[in-house]
């Protein structure tokens, strides 16, 4: 399963389905902020450090300094809705922590809602924390306003599907197995190794046929994930 | 039926989808009807795979899986089509009106707040004459008395191109914090209203001490009337929103919210751009000296009234 999931709210999506929206947390989101606010203040010092090198080199400094505090006031309340606009409900810093603005049917926010939930960010920079700590979806007043939910965005790089799995095994087992393979590269090597060993032994003794394209001289990982991702039955 | 053969017979599908669905967010511009439909297809199928799991194979890697599918495809193929974003025309012919209509009752609120704390701060300063000083600075009261008010330093400091853009961008930044303070149960928008109202009271009712009350009155007569009216519009939209919070109506809350927090929006983004014409005023006919008095009045009126008429637009039934 997610380990970085805080929350979930389950929708109903087409046809009824139930679909869980893995919300994100305060932490999560106050370090996206955080990552944000870090480059706004970078923005605004390239964009002073331009304004004054135009002001220098043309000789119009005071006109440099009028084009400073328009582009400021533009950087600093713009960039987020900006940003959410352009890259479909992620800032650079929700990207970086995979994270994405969704409404609360986990539809895409149309642009009047990623306007409003940004329009409100002053007051939620004093109120925003304790109302997404004490809320089970973790709004703050932007979302409640616009309608939006903040949620994780999943990495499929490390996802594992079990097409093949061993005679008597069924859907729990092949679930642990799946989830070593997904834990594997976070663990000790060793650790990860030995309980991959124990895992093909298991899986020799349980089912002798399937486990005879074993290679012993491999990573034994890699021996599993070929075994259970790979080939036909 | 068994996990692995479930996971081989349906792999193909989800595996179409996941190829497709990335193509089109690399390349959105570029998806056919044709794509959009197999996709329209496979999503649902998706969909039904993902409750099939989540029910029969919970935990497992299909699982996992088919819920991001599932997430991914909900995030793109749905679009909240509340949120049409309309031309300049409806906008201002008919968006904008209609949401300022709906916070008359606010406006009328924050009017009668400003003018009570307007009063408030002129007789405090008529009781207490230092607490202009202590307002508005030593310096600037010495000017008051040899006969010349603070605002003239705005042409002879610096020129009009920062005084413009700095008085623009000062004033939307008050304009937002009042509209924006108003969600919060809409204690930053009085805040706004009672702190503008007071200081004007108490600037007014010192410079008239000090016999420069028409100096100060030629200054704002092009520009005063209109600002007051959007940050007082502002502030009565930022209103409404704390109104939404506190006393829903008969419709949840989130509901209520959503709409109030949307006219809000609209109310905002419809002043905004009469702050840097207000910028301009300011900074430019404002503090001139060779432009009349009557005719900074003239203007300050036209815009009032320019204003007033875009905002409530009588020909909209």
């Amino acid at each position: 399963m997610d380990d970085d999931v805080s929350s979930a709210a389950t929708v109903l999506g087409l046809d009824n389905i139930p679909l869980e929206l893995p919300v994100a947390g305060a932490g999560s989101r106050a370090l996206s902020a955080a990552l944000d606010y870090l480059i706004v203040g970078i923005l605004t010092i390239l964009w002073g450090a331009g304004c004054l090198a135009l002001g220098i080199a043309a000789g119009v400094g005071w006109w440099a300094l009028g084009l400073f505090l328009v582009g400021f006031f533009v950087i600093e309340y713009g960039y987020f809705a900006g940003v959410e606009i352009a890259r479909e409900g992620q800032t650079f810093g929700k990207w970086a922590l995979g994270l994405r603005v969704v409404t609360r049917d986990g539809a895409r926010p149309g642009t009047a809602a990623l306007l409003l939930r940004n329009a409100v960010r002053s007051v939620d920079l004093i109120v925003g924390v304790p109302l997404m700590a004490t809320d089970a979806l973790a709004r703050r007043l932007g979302d409640r306003l616009a309608g939006t939910l903040v949620i994780h965005t999943h990495a499929p790089a490390r996802e594992t599907v079990a097409r093949r799995t061993p005679r008597g095994w069924d859907a729990q087992d092949a679930a642990l197995l799946e989830m070593f393979l997904r834990r594997a590269p976070d663990m000790d090597v060793w650790r990860a190794h030995r309980l991959a060993e124990q895992l093909l032994e298991t899986i020799q003794a349980d089912d002798p046929e399937f486990a005879a394209g074993i290679d012993r001289a491999r990573d034994p990982i890699e021996n599993l994930r070929q075994l259970v991702e790979g080939g036909a039955a | 039926m068994d996990y692995p053969r479930f996971v081989r017979l349906r792999a193909a599908v989800w595996d179409g989808f996941e190829e497709k669905l990335r193509a089109a967010q690399r390349r959105p511009r570029q998806v056919r009807h044709d794509d959009l439909e197999t996709m329209a297809f496979a999503y649902r199928q998706v969909l039904h795979d993902h409750a099939l799991v989540a029910s029969r194979f919970p935990g497992t890697g299909a699982a996992v899986r088919l819920r991001r599918l599932a997430l991914q495809g909900t995030h793109w193929l749905h679009r909240d089509t509340k949120d049409h974003m309309p031309g300049l025309r409806e906008f201002f012919g008919t968006r904008f009106p209609l949401a300022f209509r709906a916070h008359a009752l606010h406006l009328v609120a924050a009017v009668a707040l400003f003018s009570t704390a307007l009063v408030f701060g002129a007789a405090l300063a008529i009781v207490q004459p230092g607490a202009g000083t202590v307002l508005l600075g030593r310096g600037a009261v010495e000017d008051m008395r040899r006969g010349h008010l603070w605002t003239e330093s705005l042409v002879s400091t610096v020129p009009p191109a920062v005084s413009s853009s700095g008085i623009a961008t000062n004033n939307m930044s008050v304009a937002m914090t009042g509209w924006a303070g108003g969600a919060a149960l809409g204690l930053g928008a009085l805040y706004v209203i009672l702190l503008n109202g007071f200081l004007l009271g108490l600037i007014l009712a010192t410079t008239l001490h000090y016999g420069m009350a028409g100096a100060l009155l030629e200054f704002v007569s092009a520009h005063g009337p209109l600002e007051i009216t959007l940050i007082l519009t502002t502030a009565a939209a930022g209103l409404g929103m704390g109104h939404a919070l506190v006393a829903a109506e008969d419709e949840p809350r989130r509901v209520i919210l959503a709409r109030a927090g949307r006219e809000a929006l609209i109310v905002l983004a419809g002043c905004l751009p009469w702050f840097v014409v207000l910028g301009l005023v300011e900074a430019i006919v404002s503090p001139a000296p060779g432009v009349p008095a009557g005719l900074k009045l003239a203007l300050g009126l036209g815009l009032e009234t320019t204003f007033l008429l875009l905002a409530w637009n009588p020909r909209l039934r």
